[in-house]
């Protein structure tokens, strides 16, 4: 800040002549620039510091914490993430979590497909309705089913097993899903369809051969966002997945939080593996991240 | 619209016919399991929060518009509305400014816009509950960060227990909550930005308007289309927040950090007042659709 203070001689000395108007103008330039980046990293700090210190708590013991709660950690103590796997079953849970992820985003993506297809290139009767049908559940949030979906997946038996999440999960993805798969397909060029089924393909086979291939860039961005949305759901898995053999990895995370309250560093060991799995998928496919959230929102 | 339906099945081509059944055939997978899964249940709700039932009962008694009666006269769900209207207020507006400033920062010329990106967004892809256990670390009463650096500057008498005290602890999840999604509105915003006519804004400096003035006059009617997306977006989540809240503070101490979803999640489920607890559901339904509503209205508006 004690850059603003130079600042303001120089504006009080006035520009004189040409010359020093032009150092004015390019010092005031450089502040400018130096604040533009102060700002920045200032956020990129305020995003990064936390997620450092769960990995460095992570690594701590107890006694390291309490000395020393904020910095590096003095001496590495894998064993966290080793008692955290084992005792405190996040093996389990992780596996809990892969089992139940594969088959939301595989189904997700199948059924969103083939129903934005249908509604973008078929024209059918009823089709503006069931789009309708469809979009209204982008407005109707979870909150407003879960109750009585309680009671429909323990009726047919689902509760206490892996399809009380799996099940409701591909039907809550189905609107967004249906609303951008139908947008992509309604971009691509009618001719390549057309062409495809001269050549004697059936529809079923130009979505399969031609249109779904070429639907590639918005597969792949609809599959890390129902990735992310599977691995980090919370309310859903609380409510239908409680029973401890089939709890997913975030909820496995927060009973092992009340169990194990003053043991920060198996908690932030046990933060780490839920953590950093997402993370990875995220750097790797961070394109398609971004271009999957801001499909919609531009146009 | 642009799949409008042909007039009568008659009279349709033996190719417009296959087409059209081939449609359903497409559609009918996806519809089955969402009307099983979600339509079902909403309706299933709305007829909940006309009995009165515990969720172990056979007989679920018809009680008509009993619930919202007793809902209008309960000063906890009052209370929890205000926390929730605070919650949308405060953490609509902090997250799109943040992501604003640092949208217009980025796009008016500053290196390492992918980098910058790629930080901002790393907390949106985490999930609530580590979230939660984040900053429940950092406002930990004696080794959380925010203690430490206000015992470390000598502000001792500021330092607090933060989520323990009724006086802070909204804030305190308020602050965790834009954390973790103002670089989803940044990423909104950056790519809003892309559409926005530069020429425009040169063409105002040119004019003598200042920094300031660009951004108000130019850029952001530009970006109108953006903000209102990301504005219902925010609103529809605050009115729903549930995980944060929950995990953080389980909406104490006492009530005071009880949002609308927490409550109805108490009712529901730990209380077994399901009736009651669908009737709590409607509240926040009723909330979300009338934001859609009010976005697609605004939305239609600016496209003419």
């Amino acid at each position: 800040m004690q850059n603003t203070s130079t600042v303001q001689e120089w504006s009080r000395m006035g520009a004189r002549g040409p010359r020093q108007r032009a150092v004015r103008d390019r010092l005031l330039r450089y502040i400018g620039s130096l604040l533009r980046y102060a700002i920045l990293i200032f956020f990129t700090l305020v995003c990064i510091t936390p997620l450092f210190w769960v990995i460095a708590s992570s690594l701590k013991t107890t006694g390291q914490i309490a000395a020393n709660p904020l910095g590096f950690p003095t001496e590495i103590r894998w064993d966290n993430y080793i008692e955290a796997w084992t005792v405190g079953r996040f093996g389990k849970y992780f596996k809990n979590s892969v089992i139940v992820s594969i088959p939301i985003v595989t189904f997700v993506i199948l059924l969103a497909s083939l129903a934005g297809y249908g509604l973008a290139r078929l024209r059918f009767h009823g089709s503006n309705f069931v789009f309708v049908l469809f979009l209204l559940g982008l407005m109707v949030p979870f909150q407003s089913i879960m109750i009585p979906l309680f009671y429909i997946l323990k009726d047919i038996r689902f509760l206490g097993t892996y399809w009380a999440m799996i099940v409701p999960s591909i039907a809550l993805g189905m609107p967004f899903s249906i609303f951008f798969m139908r947008a992509y397909f309604s971009g691509l060029p009618q001719e390549l369809g057309d062409a495809a089924e001269i050549d004697g393909c059936n529809e079923f086979s130009v979505y399969w051969r031609v249109m779904l291939p070429l639907a590639g860039p918005a597969v792949s961005a609809l599959v890390v966002l129902q990735f992310m949305g599977a691995w980090n759901a919370f309310l859903l898995p609380l409510i239908y997945m409680q029973k401890e053999e089939i709890r997913p990895l975030v909820l496995g995370l927060m009973f092992f939080r009340s169990r194990y309250t003053q043991n920060y560093p198996l908690t932030m060991a046990g933060a780490a593996i839920v953590m950093v799995p997402i993370v990875i998928v995220y750097l790797v496919f961070q394109r398609r991240f971004v271009q999957g959230l801001t499909a919609g929102a531009v146009k | 619209m642009t799949t409008a339906a042909p007039v009568r099945w008659g009279q349709l081509s033996p190719r417009a016919k296959r087409k059209a059944l081939a449609g359903w055939a497409f559609v009918v997978p996806a519809l089955l399991i969402y009307a099983f899964f979600f339509i079902q249940p909403f309706f299933y709700s709305i007829y909940y929060s006309l009995t009165d039932w515990n969720g172990a009962d056979p007989v679920k008694q018809f009680v008509g518009l009993g619930n919202y009666i007793k809902l209008a006269g309960d000063s906890l769900l009052w209370q929890a509305l205000g926390h929730n209207l605070i919650w949308v207020i405060i953490g609509t507006v902090s997250p799109i400014a943040i992501g604003l400033l640092l949208g217009v920062l980025i796009w008016t010329g500053a290196l390492g816009r992918v980098l910058f990106r790629t930080i901002y967004f790393l907390p949106v892809v985490l999930s609530e509950v580590v979230i939660a256990i984040i900053w429940n670390w950092i406002y930990h009463p004696l080794f959380g960060a925010v203690n430490q650096i206000l015992r470390g500057i000598g502000l001792d008498h500021l330092a607090r227990g933060w989520l323990g005290d009724p006086q802070t602890a909204l804030l305190a999840l308020l602050m965790t909550a834009i954390w973790s999604y103002y670089g989803f509105c940044f990423v909104i915003i950056m790519a809003g930005l892309q559409n926005v006519d530069i020429s425009l804004v040169e063409a105002a400096t040119i004019d003598g308007a200042n920094g300031w003035q660009r951004f108000i006059h130019v850029i952001v009617p530009q970006l109108s289309h953006v903000l209102t997306m990301i504005t219902a977006f925010t609103l529809i989540g605050g009115f729903n927040v549930f995980g944060i809240v929950f995990v953080m503070t389980q909406g104490g101490p006492g009530t005071a950090t009880q949002v609308i979803a927490t409550y109805t999640y108490r009712k529901a489920f730990q209380e077994s007042q399901v009736g009651y607890g669908a009737a709590l559901s409607m509240v926040m339904t009723l909330l979300s659709l009338v934001t859609s509503y009010i976005f697609i209205r605004l939305r239609e508006r600016q496209e003419q």
